[in-house]
C-alpha cells in the first residue's frame, strides 16, 4: 500500500489533487489502450516469426538433403571446390518500418534468383542436384534474413510492451491510490475544520443568548 | 511525477503524421510516405495502396486520407476503436464486412484490419475518459 505524502489541508490543494487524479486516470486508460495495441502487434509479429522459422527450417532440411545427395553423386572434394568457386554476392537491404512509433528493422533480400551460368561454379564437376541444392540454400537464406528482421522487431515491441506495462502498473497501484488517499485525508481534515467551526459558532450563539 | 504523465501522454501520439496525404497523392509518389510528428519517415506499402485504390472510384481516391486512423478512445471502452470519415469507413467496412459513415470496431476486427493494412493504418490515442 502506498504511503501518502503529507499535503496541506486546503481547498486549493484538494482541487489540485482532484485534477491530478483525473490526469492520472486518463493516462492509465490511454496507456492501457496502448498496451492492448502493442499486444495485437506483438502477437501478429510472433505469428510471422513462427511461420518464417518453420518455413526456413523446412527449406534448410531440404537443402541439406540435396547437399548429401550431391556429395554422394559428385564427391566431397568436387562439391567443396564448387562451393569455393561460387560467387557470394548475396545482397540484403536493411530498412526500417514504424510499428506504433517504434522503428523496427525490415530486412529485404535485394539480389534475385541467379541463373546457373552466373553462380560461378564450373558446370563440368556439378550437376542438376548441385543446382537444386544451391537454389534451396538461397531460398533458406532469404527466409533466415526475413526471420532475423522479424525477431528483432519482436524484441523491440516486447521491450516497449514491458515498459508500458510498468507505467500502467505504477499508475494503477501506486500513484492513483496515493492521490486518492491524500484526497481522502484532506476531505476528512476539511470536514473536521467545518465541524469545529460549527461547534464554535453554536457556542458563540449560546453565549450571546445567555448575555441577553 | 505530473511531468512524467504529461510526457507519456504526449509521447503516445508521436507516431502520427504531421500531415496526412490522400491516396491519389500517395499513388503518384515514387516512395509513398508521410513524416511523423517525431520526424521519422513512415513508408506505405504500394500493394496496400493498390488494394485500397481497387476499393474506391477514381474520384474518391483524392478524398481518402492516409494513414487511416484507428482512434482508440477510452470513452468507447477498452479494446474498442473508432474509424472516422466516410471514405475511411467505407474501405474499412469493405475489409470487415461492415457498413456506416463512422465505424466502431473491436479488438478482433482491429487485429484483422492491421493484418490487412499494416502500413496504411495507424493507431491514434484520443482524449481521455474523465
Amino acid at each position: 500500500m502506498a504511503k501518502p505524502t503529507e499535503a496541506s489541508p486546503t481547498r486549493m490543494e484538494l482541487m489540485n489533487l482532484r485534477r491530478r487524479l483525473s490526469l492520472a486516470q486518463r493516462g492509465r486508460d490511454l496507456l492501457e489502450e496502448k498496451m492492448d495495441a502493442l499486444v495485437v502487434e506483438f502477437f501478429d509479429i510472433a505469428r510471422s516469426v513462427v511461420r518464417a522459422r518453420a518455413e526456413g527450417l523446412k527449406r534448410l532440411a531440404e537443402a541439406r538433403a540435396l547437399l548429401f545427395v550431391c556429395l554422394g553423386q559428385k564427391g566431397t572434394v568436387e562439391t567443396l571446390q564448387s562451393a569455393r568457386e561460387t560467387e557470394k554476392d548475396f545482397e540484403v537491404e536493411v530498412s526500417s518500418r514504424l510499428v506504433m512509433g517504434m522503428e523496427v528493422p525490415q530486412v529485404t533480400v535485394v539480389a534475385g534468383e541467379r541463373p546457373v551460368s552466373e553462380r560461378g561454379y564450373g558446370l563440368y564437376t556439378t550437376g542438376a542436384v548441385t543446382d537444386a541444392a544451391a537454389e534451396k540454400f538461397r531460398e533458406a537464406l532469404c527466409l533466415l534474413c526475413e526471420l532475423a528482421g522479424l525477431e528483432s522487431s519482436l524484441r523491440i515491441v516486447a521491450a516497449e510492451l514491458e515498459r508500458t506495462k510498468r507505467r500502467v502498473n505504477a499508475l494503477q497501484h501506486v500513484i492513483i491510490p496515493d492521490i486518492r488517499t491524500r484526497i481522502k485525508t484532506i476531505e476528512m481534515r476539511l470536514d473536521e475544520i467545518e465541524r469545529d467551526n460549527f461547534v464554535r459558532l453554536k457556542g458563540m450563539k449560546t453565549l450571546r443568548e445567555r448575555r441577553k | 511525477m505530473k511531468d512524467v504523465f504529461e510526457f507519456e501522454l504526449e509521447r503516445l501520439n508521436l507516431h502520427l503524421p504531421r500531415k496526412r496525404i490522400s491516396l491519389a497523392e500517395a499513388l503518384r509518389m515514387d516512395r509513398p510516405h508521410v513524416v511523423t510528428r517525431s520526424g521519422k519517415v513512415h513508408v506505405f506499402d504500394r500493394r496496400e495502396l493498390e488494394e485500397l485504390a481497387g476499393m474506391l472510384g477514381e474520384d474518391e481516391r483524392e478524398g481518402l486520407m492516409l494513414p487511416i486512423l484507428i482512434e482508440m478512445d477510452p470513452m468507447l471502452g477498452r479494446g474498442a476503436a473508432r474509424i472516422s470519415g466516410r471514405l475511411e469507413a467505407k474501405v474499412v467496412g469493405k475489409i470487415l464486412n461492415r457498413r456506416g459513415d463512422e465505424l466502431i470496431i473491436y479488438r478482433p476486427e482491429i487485429t484483422e484490419l492491421r493484418r490487412r493494412l499494416p502500413t496504411t493504418t495507424c493507431y491514434a490515442f484520443v482524449g481521455g475518459a474523465r
